[in-house]
Protein backbone atom coordinates (compact mmCIF):
# COMPACT_ATOMS: atom_id res chain seq x y z
CA UNK A 1 0.00 0.00 0.00
CA UNK A 2 1.25 3.44 -0.76
CA UNK A 3 0.23 6.99 -1.48
CA UNK A 4 1.71 10.34 -2.46
CA UNK A 5 1.62 12.99 0.20
CA UNK A 6 1.97 16.62 -0.81
CA UNK A 7 3.06 19.13 1.78
CA UNK A 8 3.97 22.81 1.79
CA UNK A 9 7.48 24.08 2.30
CA UNK A 10 7.84 25.07 5.95
CA UNK A 11 5.01 22.87 7.16
CA UNK A 12 5.16 20.30 9.96
CA UNK A 13 4.43 16.90 8.44
CA UNK A 14 2.95 13.86 10.13
CA UNK A 15 3.22 10.55 8.30
CA UNK A 16 1.20 7.61 9.46
CA UNK A 17 2.11 4.00 8.92
CA UNK A 18 -1.00 3.14 6.97
CA UNK A 19 -3.72 1.92 9.24
CA UNK A 20 -1.43 0.98 12.12
CA UNK A 21 -2.39 2.26 15.57
CA UNK A 22 -0.49 5.05 17.19
CA UNK A 23 1.07 2.76 19.75
CA UNK A 24 2.23 0.10 17.27
CA UNK A 25 5.91 -0.69 17.07
CA UNK A 26 7.30 0.36 13.70
CA UNK A 27 10.53 1.41 12.12
CA UNK A 28 10.86 4.05 9.42
CA UNK A 29 13.32 4.53 6.63
CA UNK A 30 13.79 7.52 4.35
CA UNK A 31 15.00 6.49 0.88
CA UNK A 32 16.39 3.35 2.44
CA UNK A 33 18.20 5.05 5.34
CA UNK A 34 17.04 4.35 8.88
CA UNK A 35 15.37 7.16 10.76
CA UNK A 36 16.04 7.34 14.48
CA UNK A 37 13.32 7.36 17.10
CA UNK A 38 13.63 11.04 17.98
CA UNK A 39 11.51 11.80 14.94
CA UNK A 40 8.76 9.46 16.02
CA UNK A 41 5.62 10.17 17.94
CA UNK A 42 4.43 6.68 18.64
CA UNK A 43 4.18 5.08 15.20
CA UNK A 44 3.86 8.43 13.45
CA UNK A 45 6.82 10.04 11.77
CA UNK A 46 7.07 13.78 12.45
CA UNK A 47 9.08 16.09 10.22
CA UNK A 48 9.19 19.73 11.26
CA UNK A 49 9.56 22.71 8.94
CA UNK A 50 10.10 20.62 5.82
CA UNK A 51 12.03 21.81 2.82
CA UNK A 52 12.55 20.42 -0.66
CA UNK A 53 15.27 18.06 0.49
CA UNK A 54 12.71 16.15 2.53
CA UNK A 55 10.98 14.92 -0.61
CA UNK A 56 11.43 11.20 -1.09
CA UNK A 57 10.26 7.74 -0.31
CA UNK A 58 9.38 6.95 3.31
CA UNK A 59 8.78 3.32 4.25
CA UNK A 60 7.51 1.98 7.53
CA UNK A 61 8.09 -1.59 8.68
CA UNK A 62 6.35 -3.65 11.33
CA UNK A 63 8.65 -3.69 14.36
CA UNK A 64 9.86 -7.24 14.73
CA UNK A 65 9.08 -8.82 11.39
CA UNK A 66 10.53 -6.13 9.12
CA UNK A 67 7.44 -6.50 7.04
CA UNK A 68 6.85 -3.46 4.81
CA UNK A 69 3.56 -2.01 5.97
CA UNK A 70 3.28 1.23 4.06
CA UNK A 71 5.05 3.43 1.52
CA UNK A 72 4.64 7.20 1.49
CA UNK A 73 6.01 9.33 -1.29
CA UNK A 74 6.50 12.76 0.21
CA UNK A 75 6.53 15.68 -2.20
CA UNK A 76 7.31 19.04 -0.71
CA UNK A 77 6.22 22.02 -2.77
CA UNK A 78 4.25 25.26 -2.83
CA UNK A 79 0.78 26.28 -3.95
CA UNK A 80 0.85 28.05 -7.32
CA UNK A 81 1.52 31.77 -7.55
CA UNK A 82 -0.49 33.83 -10.04
CA UNK A 83 0.41 32.44 -13.48
CA UNK A 84 1.77 34.59 -16.30
CA UNK A 85 -0.47 34.53 -19.37
CA UNK A 86 0.19 35.92 -22.81
CA UNK A 87 -2.03 35.87 -25.90
CA UNK A 88 -0.92 36.84 -29.34
CA UNK A 89 -2.02 36.65 -32.93
CA UNK A 90 1.00 35.96 -35.16
CA UNK A 91 -1.18 34.45 -37.87
CA UNK A 92 -3.90 37.07 -38.33
CA UNK A 93 -6.64 36.61 -39.48
CA UNK A 94 -6.56 32.88 -38.76
CA UNK A 95 -6.68 33.13 -34.98
CA UNK A 96 -4.48 33.53 -31.95
CA UNK A 97 -2.60 31.52 -29.36
CA UNK A 98 -2.12 31.86 -25.64
CA UNK A 99 0.85 30.64 -23.70
CA UNK A 100 1.51 30.63 -19.99
CA UNK A 101 3.96 29.72 -17.29
CA UNK A 102 4.38 29.98 -13.55
CA UNK A 103 6.63 32.73 -12.27
CA UNK A 104 8.18 30.39 -9.70
CA UNK A 105 8.27 26.59 -9.68
CA UNK A 106 5.98 24.67 -7.31
CA UNK A 107 8.09 21.48 -7.41
CA UNK A 108 4.93 19.39 -7.60
CA UNK A 109 2.69 18.58 -10.58
CA UNK A 110 0.32 21.36 -11.74
CA UNK A 111 -2.67 21.21 -14.01
CA UNK A 112 -3.82 24.14 -16.18
CA UNK A 113 -7.29 24.96 -17.35
CA UNK A 114 -7.91 27.70 -19.88
CA UNK A 115 -11.27 29.21 -20.78
CA UNK A 116 -12.01 31.71 -23.56
CA UNK A 117 -15.19 33.73 -23.62
CA UNK A 118 -16.18 35.92 -26.55
CA UNK A 119 -19.20 37.97 -25.58
CA UNK A 120 -21.63 35.30 -24.49
CA UNK A 121 -19.96 32.46 -26.36
CA UNK A 122 -17.58 29.94 -24.87
CA UNK A 123 -14.75 29.07 -27.21
CA UNK A 124 -12.44 26.08 -27.09
CA UNK A 125 -8.71 26.76 -27.01
CA UNK A 126 -7.05 23.65 -28.43
CA UNK A 127 -3.99 22.63 -26.50
CA UNK A 128 -0.78 22.28 -28.47
CA UNK A 129 1.29 19.14 -28.07
CA UNK A 130 4.45 21.17 -28.47
CA UNK A 131 5.25 23.42 -26.87
CA UNK A 132 3.37 22.56 -23.73
CA UNK A 133 1.48 25.30 -21.91
CA UNK A 134 0.13 26.68 -25.12
CA UNK A 135 -3.21 26.53 -26.89
CA UNK A 136 -4.64 28.06 -30.05
CA UNK A 137 -8.01 29.34 -31.23
CA UNK A 138 -9.41 29.87 -34.68
CA UNK A 139 -11.34 33.05 -35.34
CA UNK A 140 -14.86 32.34 -36.51
CA UNK A 141 -15.60 35.99 -37.09
CA UNK A 142 -13.42 38.88 -38.07
CA UNK A 143 -13.59 42.55 -37.09
CA UNK A 144 -15.35 41.87 -33.82
CA UNK A 145 -16.31 44.72 -31.49
CA UNK A 146 -16.68 42.37 -28.56
CA UNK A 147 -13.62 41.62 -26.46
CA UNK A 148 -12.14 38.20 -25.76
CA UNK A 149 -11.75 37.17 -22.14
CA UNK A 150 -9.20 34.47 -21.39
CA UNK A 151 -8.97 32.94 -17.92
CA UNK A 152 -6.17 30.60 -16.94
CA UNK A 153 -6.52 28.56 -13.74
CA UNK A 154 -3.63 26.59 -12.34
CA UNK A 155 -4.26 23.93 -9.71
CA UNK A 156 -2.08 21.60 -7.69
CA UNK A 157 -2.49 19.53 -4.55
CA UNK A 158 -1.67 22.50 -2.33
CA UNK A 159 -3.86 25.22 -3.85
CA UNK A 160 -4.95 27.10 -6.93
CA UNK A 161 -4.59 30.47 -8.59
CA UNK A 162 -5.72 32.20 -11.75
CA UNK A 163 -5.28 35.19 -14.02
CA UNK A 164 -7.45 36.84 -16.68
CA UNK A 165 -6.71 38.70 -19.88
CA UNK A 166 -9.28 40.81 -21.74
CA UNK A 167 -8.48 42.16 -25.18
CA UNK A 168 -9.79 43.29 -28.55
CA UNK A 169 -9.11 41.23 -31.65
CA UNK A 170 -6.85 43.94 -33.02
CA UNK A 171 -4.80 44.58 -29.93
CA UNK A 172 -2.95 41.26 -29.87
CA UNK A 173 -1.78 41.17 -33.48
CA UNK A 174 2.01 40.79 -33.50
CA UNK A 175 3.71 38.96 -36.37
CA UNK A 176 6.79 36.78 -36.03
CA UNK A 177 10.05 38.44 -37.12
CA UNK A 178 10.97 38.43 -40.83
CA UNK A 179 12.86 35.36 -42.02
CA UNK A 180 15.88 34.67 -44.16
CA UNK A 181 17.43 38.11 -43.71
CA UNK A 182 20.38 38.43 -46.08
CA UNK A 183 22.77 41.36 -46.42
CA UNK A 184 25.26 41.56 -49.25
CA UNK A 185 27.80 44.11 -50.40
CA UNK A 186 27.18 45.76 -53.77
CA UNK A 187 30.11 45.38 -56.19
CA UNK A 188 31.91 48.64 -56.96
CA UNK A 189 29.88 50.50 -54.34
CA UNK A 190 31.87 51.02 -51.15
CA UNK A 191 28.96 52.64 -49.26
CA UNK A 192 26.13 50.28 -50.12
CA UNK A 193 24.66 47.17 -48.64
CA UNK A 194 21.78 45.27 -50.16
CA UNK A 195 19.39 43.79 -47.61
CA UNK A 196 16.58 41.36 -48.40
CA UNK A 197 14.23 39.25 -46.29
CA UNK A 198 11.03 37.26 -46.39
CA UNK A 199 7.64 37.54 -44.74
CA UNK A 200 7.42 35.34 -41.64
CA UNK A 201 6.09 31.95 -42.71
CA UNK A 202 3.47 32.02 -39.95
CA UNK A 203 1.71 35.02 -41.55
CA UNK A 204 -0.93 33.31 -43.69
CA UNK A 205 -2.16 36.00 -46.07
CA UNK A 206 0.30 38.80 -46.85
CA UNK A 207 -1.72 39.69 -49.96
CA UNK A 208 -4.80 40.84 -48.09
CA UNK A 209 -3.00 41.64 -44.85
CA UNK A 210 0.25 43.20 -45.99
CA UNK A 211 3.12 43.74 -43.62
CA UNK A 212 5.30 46.78 -43.29
CA UNK A 213 8.90 46.60 -42.12
CA UNK A 214 11.41 48.40 -39.96
CA UNK A 215 15.09 48.03 -40.70
CA UNK A 216 17.85 48.98 -38.30
CA UNK A 217 21.58 48.96 -38.94
CA UNK A 218 24.81 50.19 -37.42
CA UNK A 219 28.52 49.55 -37.80
CA UNK A 220 29.77 47.19 -35.09
CA UNK A 221 32.01 49.88 -33.69
CA UNK A 222 29.16 52.32 -33.00
CA UNK A 223 26.26 52.05 -30.54
CA UNK A 224 23.68 54.14 -32.34
CA UNK A 225 21.28 52.49 -34.77
CA UNK A 226 19.96 54.00 -37.95
CA UNK A 227 16.36 53.23 -38.82
CA UNK A 228 14.34 52.93 -42.00
CA UNK A 229 10.62 52.22 -42.18
CA UNK A 230 9.44 50.50 -45.35
CA UNK A 231 5.79 50.31 -46.26
CA UNK A 232 6.18 47.61 -48.87
CA UNK A 233 8.70 45.37 -50.52
CA UNK A 234 11.04 42.92 -48.86
CA UNK A 235 14.35 44.49 -49.76
CA UNK A 236 16.22 47.71 -49.23
CA UNK A 237 19.58 49.14 -50.21
CA UNK A 238 21.53 50.99 -47.55
CA UNK A 239 23.40 53.81 -49.28
CA UNK A 240 25.17 55.53 -46.40
CA UNK A 241 27.32 52.79 -44.96
CA UNK A 242 30.78 53.71 -43.77
CA UNK A 243 33.33 52.27 -46.15
CA UNK A 244 35.06 49.14 -45.01
CA UNK A 245 33.16 48.81 -41.73
CA UNK A 246 31.34 45.67 -40.68
CA UNK A 247 27.64 46.25 -40.14
CA UNK A 248 24.99 44.54 -38.05
CA UNK A 249 21.49 44.60 -39.54
CA UNK A 250 18.04 43.57 -38.26
CA UNK A 251 14.48 43.75 -39.56
CA UNK A 252 11.08 43.78 -37.81
CA UNK A 253 7.56 43.42 -39.22
CA UNK A 254 4.11 44.77 -38.40
CA UNK A 255 0.68 44.50 -39.93
CA UNK A 256 0.19 47.60 -42.05
CA UNK A 257 -2.71 48.88 -39.98
CA UNK A 258 -3.15 47.11 -36.65
CA UNK A 259 -1.27 45.56 -33.76
CA UNK A 260 2.36 45.89 -32.70
CA UNK A 261 5.84 45.37 -34.13
CA UNK A 262 7.39 41.93 -34.15
CA UNK A 263 10.60 41.17 -32.28
CA UNK A 264 13.79 41.91 -34.21
CA UNK A 265 14.94 39.30 -36.66
CA UNK A 266 18.15 37.35 -36.27
CA UNK A 267 21.02 39.80 -36.83
CA UNK A 268 23.09 39.56 -40.00
CA UNK A 269 26.54 40.95 -40.55
CA UNK A 270 27.93 42.42 -43.73
CA UNK A 271 30.74 44.67 -44.86
CA UNK A 272 30.42 46.94 -47.88
CA UNK A 273 32.53 46.18 -50.95
CA UNK A 274 36.08 47.50 -50.76
CA UNK A 275 38.56 47.82 -53.57
CA UNK A 276 41.40 45.26 -53.62
CA UNK A 277 44.72 47.10 -53.00
CA UNK A 278 46.21 45.65 -56.24
CA UNK A 279 47.91 48.89 -57.35
CA UNK A 280 49.83 49.15 -54.07
CA UNK A 281 51.38 45.73 -54.70
CA UNK A 282 52.69 46.76 -58.13
CA UNK A 283 54.09 50.01 -56.68
CA UNK A 284 55.94 48.07 -54.00
CA UNK A 285 57.50 45.84 -56.64
CA UNK A 286 58.75 48.87 -58.58
CA UNK A 287 60.20 50.55 -55.44
CA UNK A 288 61.91 47.29 -54.49
CA UNK A 289 63.81 47.07 -57.72
CA UNK A 290 65.10 50.63 -57.21
CA UNK A 291 65.95 50.30 -53.51
CA UNK A 292 68.17 47.66 -52.08
CA UNK A 293 65.59 46.39 -49.56
CA UNK A 294 64.50 42.79 -49.55
CA UNK A 295 61.16 43.23 -47.81
CA UNK A 296 58.24 41.19 -49.21
CA UNK A 297 56.24 42.97 -51.87
CA UNK A 298 53.03 42.67 -49.81
CA UNK A 299 54.51 45.08 -47.25
CA UNK A 300 52.21 47.94 -46.23
CA UNK A 301 53.50 51.54 -46.58
CA UNK A 302 54.63 51.77 -42.93
CA UNK A 303 57.29 49.13 -43.38
CA UNK A 304 58.35 50.74 -46.61
CA UNK A 305 58.91 54.09 -44.89
CA UNK A 306 60.92 52.40 -42.21
CA UNK A 307 62.95 50.42 -44.75
CA UNK A 308 63.51 53.36 -47.02
CA UNK A 309 64.59 55.59 -44.20
CA UNK A 310 66.55 52.84 -42.49
CA UNK A 311 69.32 54.23 -40.34
CA UNK A 312 71.50 51.98 -38.31
CA UNK A 313 70.99 52.31 -34.54
CA UNK A 314 68.19 53.29 -32.15
CA UNK A 315 67.35 56.27 -34.32
CA UNK A 316 65.84 53.87 -36.87
CA UNK A 317 63.31 52.51 -34.35
CA UNK A 318 62.24 56.06 -33.49
CA UNK A 319 61.60 56.79 -37.16
CA UNK A 320 59.56 53.58 -37.56
CA UNK A 321 57.43 54.31 -34.50
CA UNK A 322 56.74 57.91 -35.50
CA UNK A 323 55.79 56.85 -39.01
CA UNK A 324 53.46 54.22 -37.60
CA UNK A 325 51.82 56.72 -35.26
CA UNK A 326 51.29 59.23 -38.05
CA UNK A 327 49.62 56.62 -40.25
CA UNK A 328 47.50 55.41 -37.32
CA UNK A 329 46.37 58.95 -36.51
CA UNK A 330 45.51 59.54 -40.15
CA UNK A 331 43.39 56.38 -40.45
CA UNK A 332 41.42 57.22 -37.26
CA UNK A 333 40.17 60.31 -39.11
CA UNK A 334 38.36 57.99 -41.51
CA UNK A 335 36.33 56.21 -38.78
CA UNK B 1 0.19 66.33 -35.93
CA UNK B 2 0.08 69.36 -38.19
CA UNK B 3 1.61 67.54 -41.14
CA UNK B 4 -0.89 64.72 -40.70
CA UNK B 5 -3.78 67.16 -40.70
CA UNK B 6 -2.74 68.96 -43.87
CA UNK B 7 -2.09 65.66 -45.62
CA UNK B 8 -5.48 64.47 -44.51
CA UNK B 9 -7.23 67.63 -45.61
CA UNK B 10 -5.52 67.38 -48.97
CA UNK B 11 -6.61 63.79 -49.42
CA UNK B 12 -10.14 64.67 -48.37
CA UNK B 13 -10.34 67.61 -50.73
CA UNK B 14 -8.98 65.51 -53.54
CA UNK B 15 -11.48 62.78 -52.87
CA UNK B 16 -14.34 65.26 -52.60
CA UNK B 17 -13.44 67.20 -55.72
CA UNK B 18 -12.58 64.32 -57.95
CA UNK B 19 -15.47 62.14 -56.98
CA UNK B 20 -18.31 64.57 -56.35
CA UNK B 21 -21.14 63.50 -58.64
CA UNK B 22 -23.15 66.03 -60.64
CA UNK B 23 -20.02 68.18 -61.09
CA UNK B 24 -19.35 68.84 -64.74
CA UNK B 25 -15.90 67.99 -66.03
CA UNK B 26 -13.60 70.49 -64.36
CA UNK B 27 -10.31 71.79 -65.66
CA UNK B 28 -9.02 68.38 -64.62
CA UNK B 29 -10.19 66.43 -67.62
CA UNK B 30 -7.98 63.62 -66.45
CA UNK B 31 -9.65 61.11 -64.22
CA UNK B 32 -7.62 59.12 -61.78
CA UNK B 33 -7.80 55.41 -62.41
CA UNK B 34 -9.81 53.26 -60.02
CA UNK B 35 -6.55 52.01 -58.51
CA UNK B 36 -5.53 55.44 -57.29
CA UNK B 37 -9.05 56.19 -55.97
CA UNK B 38 -8.83 53.04 -53.91
CA UNK B 39 -5.49 54.21 -52.54
CA UNK B 40 -7.03 57.58 -51.64
CA UNK B 41 -9.98 55.90 -49.94
CA UNK B 42 -7.58 53.70 -48.02
CA UNK B 43 -5.61 56.75 -46.92
CA UNK B 44 -8.86 58.44 -45.84
CA UNK B 45 -9.81 55.51 -43.63
CA UNK B 46 -6.43 55.67 -41.93
CA UNK B 47 -6.80 59.42 -41.42
CA UNK B 48 -10.29 58.98 -39.99
CA UNK B 49 -9.11 56.21 -37.70
CA UNK B 50 -6.48 58.55 -36.34
CA UNK B 51 -9.05 61.34 -35.88
CA UNK B 52 -11.50 59.00 -34.21
CA UNK B 53 -9.01 58.05 -31.53
CA UNK B 54 -8.92 61.64 -30.26
CA UNK B 55 -12.65 62.16 -30.77
CA UNK B 56 -13.62 58.94 -28.97
CA UNK B 57 -11.32 59.74 -26.05
CA UNK B 58 -12.91 63.16 -25.60
CA UNK B 59 -16.44 61.87 -26.07
CA UNK B 60 -16.12 58.94 -23.67
CA UNK B 61 -14.70 61.27 -21.03
CA UNK B 62 -17.72 63.47 -21.59
CA UNK B 63 -19.99 60.44 -21.03
CA UNK B 64 -18.05 59.71 -17.87
CA UNK B 65 -17.49 56.40 -16.08
CA UNK B 66 -17.85 53.52 -16.77
CA UNK B 67 -17.78 54.42 -20.48
CA UNK B 68 -14.33 55.94 -20.35
CA UNK B 69 -12.76 53.02 -18.51
CA UNK B 70 -10.41 50.95 -20.70
CA UNK B 71 -11.73 47.64 -19.33
CA UNK B 72 -15.35 48.51 -19.97
CA UNK B 73 -16.72 45.49 -21.77
CA UNK B 74 -20.52 45.55 -21.69
CA UNK B 75 -22.71 42.90 -23.27
CA UNK B 76 -24.21 43.93 -26.56
CA UNK B 77 -27.85 44.87 -26.12
CA UNK B 78 -30.41 44.08 -28.78
CA UNK B 79 -30.99 47.77 -29.44
CA UNK B 80 -27.32 48.09 -30.43
CA UNK B 81 -28.05 45.94 -33.47
CA UNK B 82 -29.33 49.02 -35.32
CA UNK B 83 -25.77 50.22 -35.83
CA UNK B 84 -24.26 48.37 -38.80
CA UNK B 85 -21.67 45.89 -37.57
CA UNK B 86 -18.33 45.30 -39.25
CA UNK B 87 -18.18 41.80 -37.78
CA UNK B 88 -18.33 39.18 -40.48
CA UNK B 89 -17.65 35.49 -40.94
CA UNK B 90 -14.04 35.02 -42.11
CA UNK B 91 -14.77 32.92 -45.21
CA UNK B 92 -17.69 35.12 -46.14
CA UNK B 93 -15.49 38.22 -45.92
CA UNK B 94 -12.84 36.60 -48.08
CA UNK B 95 -15.41 35.60 -50.70
CA UNK B 96 -17.06 39.01 -51.06
CA UNK B 97 -17.14 40.34 -54.61
CA UNK B 98 -15.60 43.77 -55.15
CA UNK B 99 -19.10 45.20 -55.58
CA UNK B 100 -20.39 43.64 -52.37
CA UNK B 101 -17.30 44.72 -50.48
CA UNK B 102 -17.58 48.32 -51.58
CA UNK B 103 -21.36 48.38 -51.08
CA UNK B 104 -21.03 47.11 -47.50
CA UNK B 105 -18.60 49.92 -46.73
CA UNK B 106 -20.76 52.52 -48.47
CA UNK B 107 -23.93 51.50 -46.63
CA UNK B 108 -22.20 51.26 -43.27
CA UNK B 109 -20.58 54.69 -43.38
CA UNK B 110 -23.74 56.33 -44.75
CA UNK B 111 -25.70 55.08 -41.77
CA UNK B 112 -22.93 55.75 -39.27
CA UNK B 113 -22.78 59.30 -40.61
CA UNK B 114 -26.52 59.72 -39.96
CA UNK B 115 -26.18 58.55 -36.39
CA UNK B 116 -23.17 60.74 -35.82
CA UNK B 117 -25.06 63.78 -37.07
CA UNK B 118 -27.84 63.06 -34.57
CA UNK B 119 -25.19 62.84 -31.88
CA UNK B 120 -23.75 66.13 -33.02
CA UNK B 121 -27.08 67.90 -32.62
CA UNK B 122 -27.50 66.73 -29.03
CA UNK B 123 -24.03 67.05 -27.61
CA UNK B 124 -23.19 69.53 -24.84
CA UNK B 125 -19.77 71.12 -25.04
CA UNK B 126 -18.49 73.43 -27.78
CA UNK B 127 -15.25 71.50 -28.11
CA UNK B 128 -17.13 68.26 -28.74
CA UNK B 129 -19.43 69.92 -31.27
CA UNK B 130 -16.41 71.27 -33.12
CA UNK B 131 -14.66 67.89 -33.18
CA UNK B 132 -17.79 66.04 -34.21
CA UNK B 133 -18.47 68.52 -37.02
CA UNK B 134 -14.92 68.08 -38.32
CA UNK B 135 -15.22 64.32 -38.12
CA UNK B 136 -18.59 64.26 -39.88
CA UNK B 137 -17.14 66.33 -42.71
CA UNK B 138 -14.27 63.88 -43.14
CA UNK B 139 -16.65 60.93 -42.91
CA UNK B 140 -18.82 62.50 -45.59
CA UNK B 141 -15.68 62.69 -47.73
CA UNK B 142 -15.10 58.99 -47.17
CA UNK B 143 -18.64 58.10 -48.28
CA UNK B 144 -18.17 60.20 -51.41
CA UNK B 145 -14.80 58.61 -52.05
CA UNK B 146 -16.23 55.10 -51.82
CA UNK B 147 -19.07 56.17 -54.10
CA UNK B 148 -16.48 57.45 -56.54
CA UNK B 149 -14.62 54.16 -56.59
CA UNK B 150 -17.86 52.28 -57.19
CA UNK B 151 -18.81 54.57 -60.06
CA UNK B 152 -15.41 54.32 -61.69
CA UNK B 153 -15.67 50.54 -61.54
CA UNK B 154 -19.17 50.67 -63.02
CA UNK B 155 -21.06 49.53 -59.92
CA UNK B 156 -24.39 51.11 -58.97
CA UNK B 157 -24.50 53.01 -55.71
CA UNK B 158 -26.56 51.25 -53.01
CA UNK B 159 -30.10 52.58 -52.67
CA UNK B 160 -30.97 55.16 -50.02
CA UNK B 161 -29.40 58.60 -50.13
CA UNK B 162 -26.52 59.34 -47.79
CA UNK B 163 -27.24 62.03 -45.26
CA UNK B 164 -30.88 61.16 -44.74
CA UNK B 165 -32.27 61.51 -41.24
CA UNK B 166 -32.16 58.64 -38.75
CA UNK B 167 -33.94 55.61 -40.22
CA UNK B 168 -37.59 55.44 -39.16
CA UNK B 169 -38.54 52.98 -36.48
CA UNK B 170 -35.41 53.60 -34.43
CA UNK B 171 -36.69 54.00 -30.88
CA UNK B 172 -35.22 56.81 -28.80
CA UNK B 173 -33.37 55.67 -25.70
CA UNK B 174 -35.79 55.44 -22.75
CA UNK B 175 -33.24 56.69 -20.24
CA UNK B 176 -29.98 58.55 -19.99
CA UNK B 177 -27.82 55.47 -19.33
CA UNK B 178 -29.14 53.59 -22.36
CA UNK B 179 -28.61 56.68 -24.48
CA UNK B 180 -24.98 56.69 -23.40
CA UNK B 181 -24.70 52.98 -24.19
CA UNK B 182 -25.98 53.73 -27.72
CA UNK B 183 -23.26 56.37 -28.10
CA UNK B 184 -20.62 53.96 -26.78
CA UNK B 185 -21.54 51.25 -29.30
CA UNK B 186 -21.74 53.76 -32.12
CA UNK B 187 -18.16 54.84 -31.53
CA UNK B 188 -17.00 51.26 -31.12
CA UNK B 189 -18.60 50.14 -34.39
CA UNK B 190 -17.17 53.15 -36.17
CA UNK B 191 -13.71 52.27 -34.92
CA UNK B 192 -14.07 48.65 -35.98
CA UNK B 193 -15.39 49.65 -39.39
CA UNK B 194 -12.37 51.87 -39.99
CA UNK B 195 -10.06 48.96 -39.10
CA UNK B 196 -12.03 46.69 -41.38
CA UNK B 197 -12.06 49.17 -44.26
CA UNK B 198 -8.27 49.34 -44.21
CA UNK B 199 -8.30 45.58 -44.85
CA UNK B 200 -11.15 45.81 -47.38
CA UNK B 201 -9.29 48.41 -49.39
CA UNK B 202 -6.02 46.51 -49.16
CA UNK B 203 -7.78 43.60 -50.80
CA UNK B 204 -9.32 45.83 -53.44
CA UNK B 205 -5.93 47.43 -54.14
CA UNK B 206 -4.50 44.04 -55.06
CA UNK B 207 -7.40 43.05 -57.26
CA UNK B 208 -7.69 46.35 -59.12
CA UNK B 209 -4.21 47.13 -60.43
CA UNK B 210 -3.13 50.76 -59.96
CA UNK B 211 -4.03 52.18 -63.35
CA UNK B 212 -2.01 54.88 -65.01
CA UNK B 213 -3.68 58.29 -65.14
CA UNK B 214 -6.25 57.96 -67.90
CA UNK B 215 -7.66 60.73 -69.99
CA UNK B 216 -11.42 60.75 -69.98
CA UNK B 217 -12.66 62.94 -72.75
CA UNK B 218 -16.25 61.71 -72.90
CA UNK B 219 -18.84 63.16 -70.52
CA UNK B 220 -19.32 61.33 -67.25
CA UNK B 221 -22.61 59.51 -66.85
CA UNK B 222 -24.52 60.13 -63.60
Amino acid sequence: ESHIQYERVGADVTMKCGSMDWDAAVTWTANGTDIDESHLNGSYLILKNVDLSHSGQYSCYEGSSWHLKYLTYLRVGTPPKEPVLMCRSNNYPKGFYCSWHLPTPTYIPNSFNISVIHGTKDMVCEKDAVPKNRCHIRYLQLFSTVKYKVTLTVTNALGKNFTTLTFDEFAIVKPDPPESVVAKPVPNNPRRLEVSWQNPSSWPDPESFPLKFFLRYRPLILDQWQHVELSDGTSHTITDAYAGKEYIIQVAAKDNDIGTWSDWSVAVHATPWTEEPKHLTTEAQITETTSASTSSFMAPPTTKICDKGAVVGSGAMAVCWTAGLVVAAYSVLFI
Amino acid sequence: SPTGDSWGIFTFLCAALCNLPALPALNCSEELGAGQSIQQTYDLTRYLEHQLRTLAGTYLNYLGPPFNEPDFNPPRLARAERVPSATVDLDLWRGLTDNARLAANYRAYSRLLCYLRVLDSQVGTAELRHRLAHFCASLQGLVLSIGGVMSSLGYPLPAGPAGSPVPPGAPAAPNDFLKKMDDFWLLKELQTWLWRSAKDFNRLKKKVPPAMVTLRLEAREF
